[in-house]
């Protein structure tokens, strides 16, 4: 009898402990979570990646920036297994991976075009929002952009010249402006900019607003019907249109003008989706992730914004209340 | 037959590695480009100019090593100061110092938070994205080749020939230029050769000071980013095969010229 009761509370006790058990381990995401992002969003997810990995120790979040498309192309086509994927054009998840690889698409952040510049810079006090194009037509004024061809910054920049032409009503304005721009201002990546407006071979440089707080430059910000930055003006902003190279040398190919906006999702096959769950949670909250871009330059959506109640409906009950029906 | 020593065929062995460890990753890169790529890329204006800028550039910085370098040289050959091994570092700091570094480090002495960039600017002189701009990096990664070739150079020659050449009343001058340098010739040569060739292959530092004009390696970089692979591959065979055939022409010239005399 005796021998029988004991035996009893043996097993009502393995039972509790092992429910204990399953309870933390589904609580407490743990392993690998594999995410690819696009390059521009390295700096805020490094930061909350420590924030995460402090709160979680047996989380290891592996990340692996590249361009947002390659991202989508090595998820859809490489089929290389990942949880969350975060793209700097949230229409690249639309295009791409919704159906077949995802649910749903929350825009989370915006980046946009700022004209950077130093207190050294020429004409640095009186430069503003309203005469930026009329200084940076001026003999002497040394500004540049990245190398279209190479960069996005690069087109990018263009476009927010040829938008200024159509918002300012200034026509022929484009080509007054880079024909003060010699071809030697030009470069590979837009972050070497940086270099040359601290040490005084540049007064301007066009960089997004997320380098520039980054790295701490002074910056002059654009309205928004040229900025690049405010997906409502996409119309607007697809009259701009960039010639950049293509495939092989003397080929080329068009860009059009649309808003930096960036959209996040999580991969349907996800290996990790616990712990996926948990990082967007913490990633969407106004007090978590959407703060520490807000200090980076990265302006988030407070709360995020998915266009649809249908694509709300297929959220993570998790997700659900920290995202809004918005167009 | 005399009986080769193991340690014979270990230092065979290791030669044929060695070159093989050169010679293969380069070779498949020559003849990866089918000849009707190489005939196109010979037709593109922007690659033919990209190598015409890179010898100049190079060949430029490699005759300023010659002018400022090779008194330099000479007097590190022939005389003994305190401080003299600080001076030889510092001419080899530029093998050392990582090359975007030091073409920061030229940037920013020529911009305008620098008062060298400032009297530059009120001379009309740009560093930043210019051919001047270049050949300073150039000059600055290929000085210590030049002065080390060239210094050991003097220092075969005996100093005693130039002793004779003073006591008989020969100025320091007169004994320089007609005793020790035409000795020393062959040396000077060599030195150039190796200057070039360093100023040559250097991109990192380029890079930083001059994107746009686009010497050679910038633009096999530039054509890699942007194209890719195949695209890069054949500007940097035309590169590799003019600078072969260049430093060949000049070895053999001096070789023969060093025999004859």
């Amino acid at each position: 009898m005796i021998r029988n009761k004991m035996l009893g509370t043996l097993v009502v006790l393995s039972c509790i402990v092992s429910a204990v058990l399953a309870w933390s381990a589904a609580a407490e995401p743990q392993g690998k979570l594999v995410m690819f992002h696009a390059g521009s969003l390295s700096v805020p997810f490094q930061a909350m990646e420590k924030a995460l990995e402090a709160k979680y120790p047996n989380l290891d979040l592996l990340r692996e920036p590249s361009g947002s498309q390659k991202a989508a192309r090595k998820i859809a086509e490489l089929n290389k297994p990942c949880d969350i994927m975060a793209s700097a054009d949230y229409r690249v998840i639309d295009k791409l991976l919704i159906p077949n690889f995802a649910d749903w698409n929350v825009r989370f952040a915006t980046n946009q075009l700022v004209l950077c510049y130093t207190d050294k810079s020429k004409y640095s006090n009186n430069t503003n929002a309203d005469n930026w194009y009329q200084v940076l037509q001026r003999k002497g004024v040394s500004w540049g952009h990245s190398d279209p061809n190479l960069d996005p910054c690069g087109y990018r920049s263009l476009m927010v010249l040829q938008l200024a032409e159509k918002h300012y009503k200034q026509p022929g304005l484009y080509d007054k402006l880079i024909a003060n721009r010699p071809k030697e201002n030009i470069r590979p990546k837009s972050v070497e900019l940086i270099s040359l407006l601290q040490t005084g071979n540049m007064d301007y440089a066009w960089e997004y607003l997320s380098v520039a707080v980054q790295h701490g430059l002074k910056y002059i910000a654009l309205p928004d019907q040229i900025n690049l930055g405010t997906y409502q003006h996409d119309n607007f902003y697809a009259q701009a249109v960039v010639k950049v190279t293509g495939k092989e040398p003397g080929t080329f190919m068009d860009m059009k003008g649309k808003s930096c906006t960036y959209g996040v999702t999580l991969i349907k096959n996800a290996p990790n989706k616990e712990a996926a769950i948990a990082f967007l949670t913490y990633m969407l909250n106004p007090q978590g992730g959407l703060k520490v871009l807000k200090e980076m330059g990265q302006p988030p959506f407070v709360p995020c914004r998915v266009p649809t109640e249908e694509m709300k409906a297929r959220l993570p009950e998790a997700l659900k209340d920290l995202v809004e029906v918005k167009k | 037959m005399e009986k080769r020593e193991p340690f014979f065929w270990l230092t065979v062995s290791s030669s044929v590695i060695i070159l093989a460890f050169i010679v293969l990753p380069l070779f498949d890169m020559v003849t990866d480009p089918s000849l009707s790529m190489l005939m196109e890329t010979l037709k593109d204006r922007d690659v033919l100019h990209s190598i015409w800028l890179s010898m100049y550039a190079s060949g430029t910085a490699a005759l300023i090593a010659f002018v400022f370098g090779t008194p330099l040289a000479y007097l590190l050959a022939r005389t003994h100061f305190r401080g003299k091994r600080l001076i030889e570092s510092i001419i080899d700091l530029p093998i050392v110092i990582p090359h975007p570094v030091v073409g920061i480090a030229i940037l920013s002495v020529a911009g305008r938070n620098h008062w060298i960039g400032e009297a530059l600017s009120a001379l009309g002189i740009r560093i930043m994205g210019s051919v001047t701009g270049i050949i300073t990096v150039l000059t600055f990664v290929g000085l210590p080749f030049y002065i080390n070739t060239v210094k050991d150079g003097f220092e075969a020659i005996s100093p005693r020939l130039e002793n004779v050449s003073r006591s008989l009343g020969a100025s320091m001058a007169g004994t320089f230029f007609r005793i020790t340098f035409p000795l020393a010739w062959q040396s000077m040569i060599i030195g150039l050769i190796m200057c070039t060739a360093r100023a040559v292959s250097e991109f990192g530092a380029v890079v930083i000071v001059a994107y746009h004009p686009m010497i050679a390696p910038v633009m096999i970089y530039e054509r890699f980013e942007a194209y890719g692979l195949k695209y890069s591959q054949p500007v940097a065979v035309w590169l590799v095969l003019v600078c072969l055939l260049l430093f060949l022409v000049l070895r053999v010239l001096t070789l023969r010229k060093a025999k004859e005399s």
